[in-house]
């Protein structure tokens, strides 16, 4: 499915400011998995997510998807497989534009767009189950525009918008970090029933411990650009949250690792 | 689906509202033009101009790109009627898609000047409009071409509407004749481009552009190349922007190299004068309002010119006066209201206090 082999990204390299933010990573990820990728901050679980939605290109590497290499490929022409979240809940939206606008926008992803129009009354229905599936009230705010909405509801929709068109991966960026705890457990509950009903393949990356271990099918640590450690299988469905902040911290105290903040 | 029902009610409930603007708008205008005797010419040149108002809407406001290239394709649109009519013999009808076409193909470079070398949006237009200001003089030939005797879109109707003005209002009203057919054909040209640019940014390409402007990292998202959105987007705004410098040109009867210059102000005036006094929600409102905010701009700086009893010489600054004015007058007037508020507040507590 996805493939990282060997993938280096530097910034600013050969001067002062060089930055090696992957450091040679490989992964693999089959279909159907969910990811939950941890971390502190500059760990380089961004850059991974910039490297494979072709964001910023790697300066060694391959990366791989559906056997293809797509290392060169263009952001968005990628896009038209991947579908990605960001933390930032007004990037993955439109304002000025309404709901319907913008999942009419993202339902034609990777398709020849022309000039038919861009909203078709048939879908209405089709979006307006959707919305009614988030439990947002939304499925009454199709004509609304999105600029008017809460951050836990735009976020909402960047998932639908995300999800629309089935895509072979799903990128979630800490994509309820900057929401209240009441609507990010509703942006996760959503995450997990979207990607079971869709069979989606999903990577997330959180700094909560309590969602690494109740979401998903795999959990992978990153620190200083690489994987440190990963966890799947019997030992995945042992592990608790206080588990992952023990080796997390055994791994800070190693590796002297100052940023201590996001383990609590 | 009851509420969403509603909320379709809500977005008539505003178009009332928005048409309710309108129409004031158009009442205060009218009643300004009967006080101060100004010229109705000036609608007829806020409509050859409406174009140029659309254009910016487009470029600054859908597509947010700063693009000062319309002052070369207006007078490039201009050019290339003037000589195609003069030159060539091209029926003045044509023209106007020559027009579009040249305008367009300037927007065409702008674009693809910031698209493929990263330069400044702002910086790549003041490129193309100093070098349109070549192109447009080789275009002429000479740096003023007269359309004396030569037939434009105008002439075939001027007669006839001469007659029946007389016939109907006397001949004291014949001046009048020539504005009148100015108003009305150029009205017929702006509706149907507000029509066709109205229907073109609900389409899928149209959408897509719009998203562009607002969040092109959205559109990238969505498996778009957003930089192709630049393109369309400027090669729309300048080829209407070259269309009303092909109207201009059939109005004044002549073409001029400097006619250009200072023109996006104008059109940035338009612009902001239709936000601020229509309050436009949908693309076609933001549309009509660009239009509106370019008649009521050319109509309040004919009225500024004959109380003040300006000449020529003064057009320059009384445009930059004017669209200053329309630029900070929400704010300031913003101010005002907010500092009666707290003076009324305070003068409330000075009360209370004494009692």
């Amino acid at each position: 499915m996805l493939k990282l082999t060997d993938v280096e990204v530097v910034f600013n390299p050969n001067t002062p400011y060089e930055v090696r933010a992957l450091r040679g990573l490989s992964l693999k990820v089959e279909r159907g998995d969910f990811v939950t990728v941890i971390g502190a901050n500059g760990a380089g679980k961004s850059t991974l997510f910039n490297a494979i939605a072709g964001t910023i290109t790697p300066t060694r590497g391959t990366i791989q998807l559906n056997n293809r290499d797509i290392t060169r490929t263009p952001e968005h022409v990628r896009s038209a497989r991947i579908g990605r979240v960001f933390q930032n809940p007004l990037l993955g939206t439109c304002p000025g534009l309404t709901v319907h606008e913008n999942l009419a926008l993202a339902a034609r992803r990777g398709r020849r767009r022309g000039l038919r129009p861009g909203v078709k009354r048939a879908e209405r229905s089709v979006f307006a189950d959707l919305l009614a599936m988030v439990g947002m009230g939304l499925e009454t705010r199709l004509d609304s525009d999105v600029g008017l909405l809460s951050g836990g509801q735009r976020q909402a929709i960047t998932l639908l918008m995300a999800t629309l068109a089935d895509p072979d991966m799903l990128l979630l960026d800490e994509h309820t970090a900057a929401l209240d705890p009441n609507a990010a457990a509703q942006i996760i509950d959503l995450t997990v029933s979207l990607a079971a009903e869709r069979h989606l393949t999903v990577i997330m990356i959180t700094h909560s411990m309590q969602q690494a271990v109740s979401v998903g099918s795999r959990i992978v640590m990153m620190n200083r650009g690489e994987l440190v450690f990963e966890i799947c299988g019997g030992e995945r469905a042992a592990i608790t949250a206080d588990d992952l902040v023990r080796r997390f911290r055994d791994l800070a105290r190693g590796d002297e690792l100052s940023d201590r903040s996001l383990l609590e | 689906m009851t509420t969403s029902i509603r909320s379709r009610t809500r977005a008539r409930a505003y178009a009332l509202g928005y048409a309710a603007r309108l129409t004031a708008l158009a009442a205060a205008l009218a009643l300004l033009m009967a006080a101060s005797g100004v010229s109705i010419g000036a609608i007829g040149q806020g409509l050859a101009l409406a174009l140029v108002g659309m254009g910016v809407y487009i470029s600054f406001r859908v597509l947010n790109f700063p693009d000062l290239s319309v002052d070369g394709s207006f007078p490039l649109g201009g050019a290339a009627a003037a000589a195609l009519i003069v030159n060539c013999g091209v029926s003045a009808e044509w023209t106007l898609f020559a027009a579009l076409a040249a305008g367009a193909l300037l927007g065409l470079c702008t674009a693809l000047i910031h698209v493929l070398f990263k330069i400044d949006g702002l910086l790549a237009s003041i490129i193309v409009m100093t070098g349109a200001y070549t192109v447009t003089l080789r275009v002429m030939t000479s740096s003023n071409i007269p359309l004396i005797n030569q037939r434009t879109i105008l002439t075939p109707y001027q007669p006839s509407v001469r007659e029946w003005v007389i016939a109907n209002f006397g001949a004291e009203a014949r001046r009048f004749a020539n504005n009148l057919v100015e108003i009305v054909v150029f009205s017929l040209v702006v509706i149907v481009m507000l029509l066709i640019v109205r229907w073109f940014l609900r389409t899928e390409i149209g959408l897509t552009l719009r998203a562009a402007g607002k969040n092109p990292q959205m559109v990238r998202a969505i498996g778009v190349d957003h930089r192709l959105m630049i393109i369309v987007g400027l090669m729309l705004s300048n080829g209407l922007s070259g269309l009303a410098g092909a109207l201009t040109v059939q109005q004044l009867g002549f073409a001029d190299v400097q006619m250009g210059i200072g023109i996006i102000v104008r059109g940035l005036a338009a612009v902001m004068i239709g936000e601020t006094l229509l309050r436009p929600r949908t693309i076609g409102q933001g549309i009509l309002a660009a239009i509106i905010g370019m008649i009521a701009f050319e109509v309040l700086r004919a009225w500024v010119f004959a109380a003040l009893r300006l000449e020529a010489a003064d057009i320059r600054l009384m445009s930059a006066v004017v669209v200053l004015i329309a630029l900070a007058a929400p704010g300031v007037l913003r101010n005002i209201a907010q500092r009666r508020k707290t003076t009324v507040i305070e003068s409330r507590d000075a009360q209370t206090d004494r009692r």
